[in-house]
Parts: structure tokens; C-alpha cells; sequence
């Protein structure tokens, strides 16, 4: 178990070495960026901050203070669980995301949902139609989905379902009708993503020999999918869908838009709009560590569901056959 | 029971009488094969073949690669990729294969047909058990529940040669060795009773030693199961060692069939003729002429030995533990001639070479070249000794760049080595080309667009470039076909003679180093099993290891049992 | 001393393999028909269209598509077709700036990470990491409302994302090609590293990356017309796709709207993507 203790722990030091990177990161983006935002947020007449409330601000974030230490400060309360408090509405961040986070949540997991069946359903299509057009029809389709803009697929719902068809009302947002759809417009250019390495890996593994063997051995293309095909291409798919956590989370601030949901993604635009930063701060630090927690837990688990991977990470002493074994090294027969 | 008979009893047609000379042909053949042609979109790759597998019978379909002879194999079991088509008439067992359904045709598939492939580490899915497939070649035969499935599974695994059943039934295919996954591949194939087995080139990506076993497995099972054998394979003494009926292909066409003793002894295609005297375990004394010079160096005690390698041993960190590549090994080869490293995978020829080259360092003992100690130095230092010193990859798909020019390739080492003005340089590289025998048309090409023999020339090109003293190659033809290998032995042999090369020469093929080597090391695990002059150590090995190496290499017709 | 020969099967694979790279498929020639009109639009709109994007006339407003009015007008009576053609230039420009910032800057992070190793990789690679991590989209957002609300600032936030996919894909390349064997030929040959470097790694590596930097073309129009969908790009009246696709969505009803700046998104792309299928096929 020596070399799979090994990886996970350097894999864990990296992500927490992300993680504050990426937070880092951010900070500097915000404050180091020409502009210096802050103040220009707090002295803009426009925005109505008495003196009192400026000084209490600058004494607040510390923005008297030199950068590293408001790096420092900022950091620290970062991994204390305070995210800061919000420019405009004077409230703790932590608050406020924590607010629109369900509903967030919820798009996020249908739209994972989503674009995990209809990957399957179109790998599965390419591999076992009978007709050639047809499998040709469906290996295209992933390619057509990643061409168009997700809240295009989103307007095209509303305005055919509900205003042509009448399924869903606008108004009301978080049904559960509209809700599928969201999730649908959300789901779609993932499940691509997904589809596309599906496809390819079942290409490659059905080139393999071993598939042809596996026929020879009188098993239809049904029975070769699922038996012998999905596994092997649907391991490195872990790791995949991992990486699509960005996407879904990058979506879902869209989506939101489009469909008129009160999620994080309607938090971010407000905060655009009245250059919130510690809000943006916060979301973006949120959203990289949720990132590179979820990638973690898929780096650490890949290498126990995939026998091939294991061998390399050390966990299983390969046991090598010295010999080969058989009707007994030098025997003349 | 004992297992044989009990696989035997799960058929349910008669196993061969004992000791059948001559496959039966009252019955009708087993397959006819009429009129075949195979065309992957307008590429015709199999053209009208025809012929007979007697019941009971062996027939191998011999060529080198491009001969359709793999394509025959998958378009029978018709495993053929999507964009293949084949037309023409398959009979076996009173239908035209090609004409079934698809799932009537299934039902063939394991049941009557067997497949036996090339590559054992990339046919068994790498992600699930070798039980777990075993299993479905279980499904094959009716009535059996899952407790006599695992039993008959064991069973087979037994029959075919492997000393642990159960552990080969519960790993995965990548927890065993090449020569063992071959074993569970041909039991699998065996298991259900099928009538013909078709197997599809199943030695060679094994051992010498391995392959020998094998076939031997193989033969035995065809006999006491009494399986027709169809055998692709390009290696036409194995051919004729196992095979009754011979089918020579070249293009997709048949160039000559009939049975071994006649297309063997007396080859009446010009095609088939010129693969026999390319073979090298069957014309050892090919290049008796371009080997004398050699010869006689070698004897010759005034001969300076150009290379000394003395007591070298090195060790590799492998997984935490400690493995010895190369263990107190010596040899020494006298200027002007050939000297071969042989072994098996494993065996520490490849680290032996790197160690030459100043690739790795030795843990202890010298390694002289041209009077000069290599090891022990940095690359820098080695820089100009390199000049006499040059190196043949094994595989001319992966040695040349393939972004550069075949002229660009041959002139590097002169540009490194700053040689010359570059009117001069470019005149050597023309004469390179000249001395490995292509013209210059070739010059401004890339390797892609190149064959693999002819890219091979141009790295011997490349090395030759420099004027070494000494080429080390490194299995320079194991990745092509055997025409072309004797091509190439030629030319390295035609410039050893005019120019006074010392060659090291590394091979797994003994009947190639009988043909060009002088003098030979035979080394198995790291250390040397034993040295001396080709001829000697062939002829008349002292070791044992060295004895069974000798005795594997296939003999065609002299290798028959019957 | 004979020639080597091809053998009949050889000679036919190699004549074929030069017939085949030249002849360009019906689904890929129209690809690149369509990006050359994208890209006429974007260098001389004047040419394609006579009718004024920014002012209309207002008592044509609504007009559904017909043969004065290719796309309709808008709700100012502006013809939509005008304001397509004039908006190509800043979307297309924008996610050509975001690809070279992905390219140069990844490339080049790549290639020093892959070919020194050790801390130098280790110090990139966490660095690369931190950039993967933040969703592009978030990290746009972030960049832009820094910067200032324009299009090319959006461009440069799509660039920085785009620079973690490229490092990582040149990196992997670099690795691969430094273990190659003809690697290890021209290192025995007399080879320095630079030389190494120079000569036979960065081509070997780099072939891979055209059709990654033209999938990518096509992701970053997608990107940056998300921005402008959000309001991030320049702001009206200026066309961008995206915009007019964000402006459209509040005029349902009249669903040209939509459907005209959302059709000419998708057809640019899509050519981008089949462009960069053919181009990683005929590898």
C-alpha cells in the first residue's frame, strides 16, 4: 500500500497548495489590478458612503495597511469561515451565499444529472444501432452541442415550452418544470464534453485486441458494450467529469440568468453591477476550492477502481511470473 | 476423468484416432475457401483466394506484412473492421459463412470457430478477471452450471500447461507473463470444442523458448482433440514445422499452395523461392563469402580487440527492490567483425549496449573502446570518443524525427560535430545514401513517407555518417519482414567488408547471428551463460540454456515429427 | 547494388497518403467557406451590407425577415443583418486575441515545465493548476470587472483561461517527446540541449497544439459572447453576438431576435470545431 499512501499524500499537499493559490490569486487580481476598485467604490459620491462608514470600511479590510498584510488578514479569515462582508449591504458574505447556494446546488446536480445519461445514451447509440447512419447522426451530435452557446439552448427552451407550448411560466422560475429545463440547457454542452471522451475511449478500447477476442468468442456488440467496453472507457471518465465541475459551476451563473433563478449566479451579477468585490472574492476562492476538492477526491479514488492504474501507483505488488510456469523449466517433452 | 477426456467428452463428435498421419479428407474438406477478396473502401486487400482445410487438417497461410494473410483470418470469423467488405465463398459445415446473418453466424463464433491472437498482453480485457472471462467461453457449452463452468475452466487451465489454475482465474491479465497469458488464450479458444482453431501469428510477440512450448501446446491439443489448425504466420520455418497444407500469400494474392513437403523442398513461385532463401534458420550459410574476412580476423591473434568490456555490473532501483540488469559481464571484440549479444526479453543485452554507449554508468568494471575507458565519464567528455561510436535503434518507426528531412537526418551528426564546410558535408551525405542503396530521390523526404526497411537504411545512413569505428545495432530487423531483413543484413555486411566495421550486434534470433556474427555472447537474467565463436557455440553448446535456445529455433522441415 | 524496392502494397499506401492529405472533405470545405466569410465580415463590413447598425429608422421597428431585411430589424428598426456584420469584427477579433494570449503564454509555460522538470515544473504545473481551478467563465468576471467593461479586456480574461488548457497539452507533448527515441539518437549524436530543444522537441510538440488553438478559437467565441450575453463586452450600441442575443431574449415574441445573431454563432463554430477534427485527423 506503500506507493498508493504515498500519491494520495502528495496529491492532498497540491490541492491544499491550490487552494491558497487560488485564493492568492484572486486577492491580487482584485486590489492589485489598476483601478484600486475599493476606493473608488468607497469615494464615488454616487454611492453615498458617509466618512464614517469609509473609515470604518478602510479600518475593516485593513486597506490602510500594506498589501501582504491585507493578504494575510484577508487569508486568515478566509480559512476561518469568515468570507468578508459585503460592500453594499454591509452583511457577511458567508450569509449571503449561503442563501442562494441551494438553489445553485440543486441546477448544478440536475444538470450533472443530465449530462451524464444523455452521454451514455449517445455512447451507447454509436457502439450498438445497427445502422451505420444512424451511429454517424449520433457521433456528430456531441461536436453540435459544444457549437452552441448554452444560453442559447436556454432561450430556445423558454420560448418553445413556454411560451409556444405553455409548460412552464416565466415568472416562476424554481418549478420544478422549469427547473428540468434549466438543468437541461445546463446539462447539454457537458454531457458533450462527457460524450466526446466516452466516444473515443470506446473507439480506442474496441480497436483493442482484446475485444476482438472477446467476440470471436460469440458475444453480440450489446453484450461487448456493456461487458467489456464501458469499464475500460468509462474509468477515465472520473477524472472527466472532475474537470467538468468547472463548466456546471461557470454554467450555472448563465443559466441562472437566462431562466431568471435567484442562485449564485444572480449574487455574482449583482455584485458586478455594484462592484461588490469582497463578494466576488469570496465566490471565486468558493468555487476553486470546491474545484480542486472534487478533482482530489476523483485522483484518489481513480487509482482503486481501475486495476491498470493501480499496478503503476504501487498499491499492488505486482507479482511478476519469474518463470513460465508450465511444464517445468527445461524439461525436454 | 482425466481432464483430457473429459474435454473431450463435452464434444460431441469423436476425437481423432491416435496417431493419424494424414488428415482424413472423405468427409470433405473442413473449410473451402472459394474466390475470397477483401476491400477496405476502394483498397482491394485480398485477392480471389482460394483453398482447402481437410478435416483434421493443418494448412498456414504464410506472408510478410501487406499479404492479406491476417485479413483472411478476421474476414472467416468476420471480425473484419467496419469498413471492410468481404466477397466470395467461406463453406464450413455445409454454409457459406459470408452469406449467414449476423446471428446466425454468432452462434459459430466460439462454439465451431476458434480464435487464437497475436498479441497476448492486449487480448484479455485489462480491467476485469481472467475468470471473469474465462466464464463466457464457459457460456459456449450448453448445460453446464456455474460450479461445473469454474471446474471445466480450471480443468483447462491445467490442460494447457499452467501450474496454478486458480491464481491464473482470479489475476488480471496484467499479473501474468506473455507465455502464460498465450496458455489461457489457446485454452479459452480449446474450451468449447470448436472444429477449427484459427490462430493468428501466436508466437511472435513471445520468447524463442516460449515459442517453441506453445506450438508444441498447440500441436497436442489439435492432435488428442482432433481440431483443424488454420496458422498465420510470416515465419515459414515454423510453417513447415507444424503445418501439413502451405499457402503462400504476397499482395493479397496466392503466389503458391500445396502441401509442405513440395512448396518447402521445391518451391515452384519465384515469390515463395526468394522467401526460402531469406529465411535464416533455413540458409545459414548464406553469406559464408561476405563473413570470411571476419572470420579470419577473428582467429588472427595479431587482431587488436577494438572492444573490451571487463566485469561490468549494473543495478536499477525497480518498485523498491533491487534488480541486477547486467551482472559481471565480459566480452571483447577483435576490429573488423561481428560480434552478437543474444538473449531473451530480460536477459540485460539492451542495458549491456547502454552501458557501451556511456547511456548509463556501471556500478564496477571497465569498458574499453579503441584503447580509450568510457565509463565513468560525463557527456561532455564522451562527446568526441562518440564519434566512433555509433547506434542502430530496433525500431526505425520511432529513431528518425519524423519532422526532418531524410538529407537533414543523415547531415546531423556532421553539423554537431562540425565536420567540414557544408558543400562537403552535403557530398557525404549523398555518398551515405549511395553506400546504404538508395539514390537520391529519397533525400528530400520524410520518414512517413518511407517504408520501414528503407528507414532503416537511412539511420545506418546516419550512423555511417561519421566514419565510426565501431556500429552497435540494436535488433536493427526484428521490427521487418524477413525480405527485407536479408536485404539489410546485406548492406551491413557489404560495409563491414569495405570499410573494416566492428559491429556489435544485439539479436534475439540465433539463426540470424549464425548468418552474420563471428563471434557470440549468450546471456540469460543479466549474466553470460556462455562466449566464443559463433560457430562453436551453436554447433555445440556447452550450457544447457544455450542448448535449448539452439534447439527452439524452428527447423522447418526438419523439425517435423511425423 | 540494387535500389530498395516498394513492394506493390507500399507504393499504393504512399501515393494514396499524399492523394488523401491533399483532398479536403465536402463537410470540412464548406467549414472553411463559412469562416472566410466570417472573417470578410469582420475585416469590411461596409462591403456586405449598405444599412446603417446603429441607427434605425424607428417606424420599422419589429419587421420579421424578408428580402429588404435579411434578419429583420430590431427594436429600434436598426436591420439586424447589418448589426451581425458589423459585430463580427469585435467577436471574432476578441477570441483571436484570447487564443495567441492561450498560445504564447501557455505554449511557452508548457514547454518550460515539460523540457526542465523538477522544481521549475513543480512551481508551473501548481500555478497552471490555480488557473484550471477558477472557472473561466468566474475568472472573466473577475478580470473584466477590474478592467473595465469592453470586449477586449473580455478577451484577455478568456485568454487567461485558455493559457491552463494550453500548458498542460504542451507540457504532456513535451514530456512525451523528450523520452522519444530519436530524441536519445540525436543526444548521442552530438546533440546540446538547446539544440534538442529547438530543433526536435518544440516542432514535434507544436503539432498537436494548431488543432487544440483552433478548437479553442471556437470555445473563446462561445466565451466571449457569454460575457457580452451578461452585459461584460462593449456596451450597446455596439453588436457583439452575444449582446444582440441578450438584447433579443427581453423581445421573445419576435424571435428573430434570437435566432439570427444565435444561427450565425453556432455556424462559426461549428466550422471552427469540424476545421479542427479534420486538422487532429489528417495528423
Amino acid at each position: 500500500m506503500n506507493g498508493y499512501l504515498g500519491f494520495a499524500l502528495r496529491r492532498l499537499v497540491q490541492a491544499v497548495v491550490v487552494v491558497l493559490a487560488a485564493y492568492v490569486f484572486t486577492f491580487v487580481v482584485v486590489s492589485v489590478l489598476p483601478g484600486d476598485p475599493v476606493t473608488n467604490v468607497l469615494r464615488n459620491p454616487e454611492n453615498g458612503f458617509s466618512e464614517d462608514e469609509i473609515t470604518r470600511i478602510v479600518a475593516y479590510y485593513g486597506l490602510d495597511q500594506p498589501v501582504h498584510i491585507q493578504l494575510w488578514r484577508s487569508l486568515s479569515n478566509f480559512l476561518t469561515g469568515d468570507l468578508g462582508v459585503s460592500l453594499r449591504s454591509n452583511r457577511p458574505v458567508a450569509d449571503m451565499i449561503g442563501e442562494v447556494l441551494a438553489s445553485t446546488l440543486v441546477l448544478a446536480a440536475a444538470g450533472l444529472a443530465v449530462a451524464i445519461v444523455l452521454a451514455l445514451a449517445i455512447a451507447y447509440g454509436t457502439r450498438v444501432l445497427p445502422a451505420r447512419w444512424g451511429q454517424g447522426v449520433l457521433r456528430s451530435l456531441p461536436s453540435l452541442f459544444l457549437s452552441v452557446p448554452n444560453f442559447v439552448i436556454g432561450l430556445v427552451l423558454i420560448h418553445v415550452f413556454a411560451f409556444q407550448v405553455g409548460l412552464f411560466r416565466v415568472i416562476d422560475p424554481e418549478s420544478v418544470w422549469a427547473t428540468l429545463f434549466a438543468a437541461i440547457a445546463l446539462g447539454i454542452p457537458v454531457s458533450a464534453q462527457i460524450a466526446e471522451v466516452l466516444i473515443t475511449n470506446l473507439d480506442h478500447e474496441s480497436r483493442q485486441e482484446f475485444a476482438a477476442v472477446a467476440r470471436s468468442r460469440g458475444l453480440s456488440r450489446a453484450r461487448l458494450f456493456a461487458a467489456h467496453l464501458l469499464k475500460p472507457s468509462s474509468l477515465p471518465v472520473v477524472t472527466v467529469l472532475a474537470l467538468t465541475v468547472g463548466e456546471l459551476l461557470g454554467g450555472s451563473l448563465i443559466t441562472e440568468t437566462v431562466f431568471g433563478r435567484t442562485g449564485v449566479g444572480s449574487l455574482v451579477q449583482r455584485s458586478v453591477t455594484t462592484q461588490d468585490l469582497p463578494v466576488l472574492q469570496a465566490v471565486v476562492s468558493l468555487a476553486a476550492a470546491v474545484f480542486v476538492v472534487v478533482n482530489l477526491l476523483a485522483d484518489l479514488v481513480y487509482p482503486l477502481l481501475d486495476p491498470r492504474v493501480r499496478a503503476v501507483t504501487g498499491s499492488t505488488r505486482r507479482r511478476r511470473a519469474v518463470d513460465d510456469g508450465s511444464l517445468g523449466a527445461g524439461a525436454a517433452a | 476423468m482425466a481432464p483430457q477426456d473429459r474435454l473431450s467428452a463435452t464434444l460431441d463428435r469423436p476425437a481423432a484416432p491416435a496417431g493419424t498421419p494424414v488428415p482424413s479428407t472423405e468427409a470433405g474438406p473442413l473449410v473451402s475457401v472459394r474466390g475470397l477478396s477483401v476491400a477496405y473502401d476502394r483498397r482491394t486487400v485480398v485477392d480471389d483466394v482460394s483453398f482447402d482445410l481437410p478435416r483434421w487438417g493443418s494448412l498456414a497461410l504464410i506472408g510478410e506484412s501487406g499479404s492479406g494473410k491476417s485479413t483472411i483470418a478476421r474476414a472467416i470469423l468476420r471480425l473484419l473492421p467496419d469498413t471492410g467488405r468481404a466477397t466470395g465463398e467461406i463453406r464450413f459445415g455445409g454454409d457459406n459463412l459470408l452469406a449467414l446473418s449476423e446471428r446466425r453466424f454468432r452462434s459459430l463464433r466460439g462454439r465451431r470457430l476458434g480464435f487464437v491472437p497475436q498479441d497476448p498482453g492486449n487480448s484479455l480485457n485489462p480491467v476485469r478477471t481472467i475468470g471473469s472471462q474465462a466464464r463466457e467461453a464457459a457460456r459456449l457449452v450448453d448445460g453446464l452450471d456455474r460450479a461445473a463452468a469454474d471446474e471445466l475452466i480450471l480443468d483447462t487451465f491445467a490442460r494447457v500447461g499452467l501450474d496454478d489454475p486458480r491464481r491464473a482465474y482470479e489475476s488480471y491479465p496484467h499479473q501474468l507473463s506473455g507465455g502464460m497469458l498465450q496458455r489461457v488464450l489457446i485454452g479459452l479458444a480449446a474450451l468449447p470444442g470448436p472444429d477449427l482453431l484459427i490462430a493468428d501469428e501466436p508466437t511472435s510477440a513471445l520468447d524463442v523458448t516460449i515459442q517453441k512450448r506453445i506450438l508444441d501446446l498447440l500441436s497436442e491439443l489439435r492432435e488428442t482433440l482432433g481440431i483443424g489448425l488454420l496458422l498465420i504466420t510470416h515465419d515459414l520455418a515454423i510453417a513447415a514445422e507444424r503445418a501439413d497444407l502451405l499457402v503462400v500469400l504476397r499482395g493479397g494474392r496466392v503466389q503458391e499452395t500445396g502441401d509442405t513437403r513440395s512448396v518447402f523442398g521445391a518451391p515452384t513461385s519465384e515469390y515463395a523461392r526468394k522467401l526460402h532463401a531469406d529465411v535464416p534458420s533455413l540458409n545459414p550459410d548464406r553469406y559464408a563469402g561476405s563473413r570470411a574476412a571476419g572470420l579470419v580476423r577473428l582467429t588472427d591473434p595479431a587482431t587488436e580487440p577494438r572492444i573490451d568490456v571487463r566485469s561490468v555490473t549494473k543495478s536499477f532501483t525497480v518498485d523498491g527492490s533491487r534488480l541486477t540488469a547486467v551482472d559481471n559481464v565480459s566480452f571483447s571484440v577483435p576490429t573488423g567483425t561481428t560480434h552478437a549479444l543474444v538473449g531473451e526479453s530480460g536477459s540485460g543485452k539492451t542495458t549491456t549496449i547502454r552501458l557501451l554507449l556511456g547511456l548509463e554508468q556501471p556500478d564496477s568494471g571497465e569498458i574499453v573502446v579503441a584503447g580509450e575507458r568510457l565509463d565513468g565519464r560525463s557527456h561532455r567528455s564522451l562527446r568526441t570518443a562518440r564519434r566512433n561510436l555509433a547506434l542502430v535503434y530496433q525500431n526505425p518507426y520511432t529513431s528518425l524525427d519524423p519532422t526532418w528531412r531524410v538529407d537533414r537526418l543523415i547531415c546531423e551528426p556532421l553539423d554537431r560535430y562540425r565536420v567540414g564546410t557544408p558543400a562537403e558535408r552535403t557530398a557525404q551525405v549523398a555518398r551515405a545514401l549511395e553506400a546504404v542503396g538508395l539514390d537520391d530521390t529519397y533525400a528530400r523526404r520524410r520518414p512517413a513517407r518511407l517504408s520501414g526497411g528503407q528507414r532503416q537504411r537511412v539511420a545506418i545512413a546516419r550512423a555511417l555518417v561519421l566514419r565510426p569505428g565501431v556500429i552497435v545495432l540494436d535488433e536493427p530487423t526484428s521490427a521487418l519482414d524477413v525480405s527485407v531483413q536479408a536485404d539489410i543484413v546485406g548492406v551491413l555486411l557489404r560495409l563491414q567488408a569495405e570499410l573494416g566495421l566492428t559491429y556489435v550486434f544485439v539479436s534475439h534470433d540465433l539463426a540470424l547471428v549464425r548468418q552474420l556474427a563471428h563471434s557470440v555472447t549468450v546471456m540469460r537474467r543479466g549474466r553470460v551463460v556462455e562466449s566464443g565463436p559463433v560457430d562453436d557455440v551453436l554447433e555445440d553448446p556447452a550450457e544447457d540454456y544455450t542448448r535449448t535456445l539452439v534447439e527452439s529455433v524452428p527447423a522447418g522441415l526438419a523439425g517435423r515429427s511425423a | 547494388m540494387s535500389v530498395a524496392g516498394l513492394t506493390t502494397a507500399e507504393a499504393r499506401e504512399s501515393a494514396l497518403d499524399r492523394i488523401r492529405s491533399l483532398r479536403v472533405p465536402p463537410g470540412v470545405a464548406l467549414s472553411f467557406a463559412v469562416i472566410a466569410v466570417v472573417i470578410a465580415w469582420s475585416l469590411a463590413p461596409g462591403l456586405f451590407t449598405g444599412q446603417d447598425p446603429v441607427n434605425g429608422v424607428p417606424a420599422d421597428k419589429f419587421l420579421p425577415p424578408s428580402a429588404a431585411h435579411w434578419f429583420g430589424t430590431d427594436q429600434l428598426g436598426r436591420d439586424l443583418f447589418s448589426r451581425v456584420v458589423h459585430g463580427t469584427a469585435s467577436s471574432v477579433s476578441s477570441a483571436l486575441i484570447a487564443v495567441v494570449i492561450g498560445v504564447i503564454v501557455g505554449g511557452s509555460i508548457g514547454l518550460l515545465a515539460g523540457f526542465l522538470g523538477g522544481w521549475v515544473d513543480t512551481v508551473l504545473a501548481r500555478l497552471v493548476d490555480v488557473l484550471l481551478a477558477i472557472p473561466s467563465f468566474l475568472l472573466a468576471v473577475i478580470v473584466v470587472s477590474s478592467l473595465g467593461f469592453d470586449t477586449t479586456n473580455a478577451a484577455i480574461a478568456t485568454g487567461v483561461s485558455a493559457v491552463a488548457v494550453f500548458a498542460r497539452v504542451m507540457r504532456a507533448e513535451v514530456i512525451k517527446t523528450r523520452r522519444a527515441v530519436f530524441v536519445e539518437a540525436s543526444f548521442l549524436q552530438g546533440g546540446s540541449h538547446l539544440h534538442i530543444l529547438a530543433r526536435h522537441v518544440l516542432p514535434n510538440a507544436s503539432r498537436s497544439l494548431l488543432a487544440l488553438a483552433v478548437l479553442q478559437f471556437g470555445l473563446s467565441i462561445l466565451v466571449i459572447a457569454g460575457l457580452a450575453f451578461l452585459g461584460y463586452g462593449d456596451p450597446p450600441p455596439a453588436s457583439d453576438w452575444g449582446l444582440l442575443i441578450s438584447t433579443g431574449k427581453d423581445y421573445l415574441k419576435w424571435p428573430w431576435l434570437v435566432y439570427a445573431p444565435a444561427l450565425v454563432t453556432i455556424a462559426t463554430v461549428l466550422s471552427v470545431n469540424r476545421i479542427s477534427r479534420w486538422l487532429r485527423k489528417t495528423d
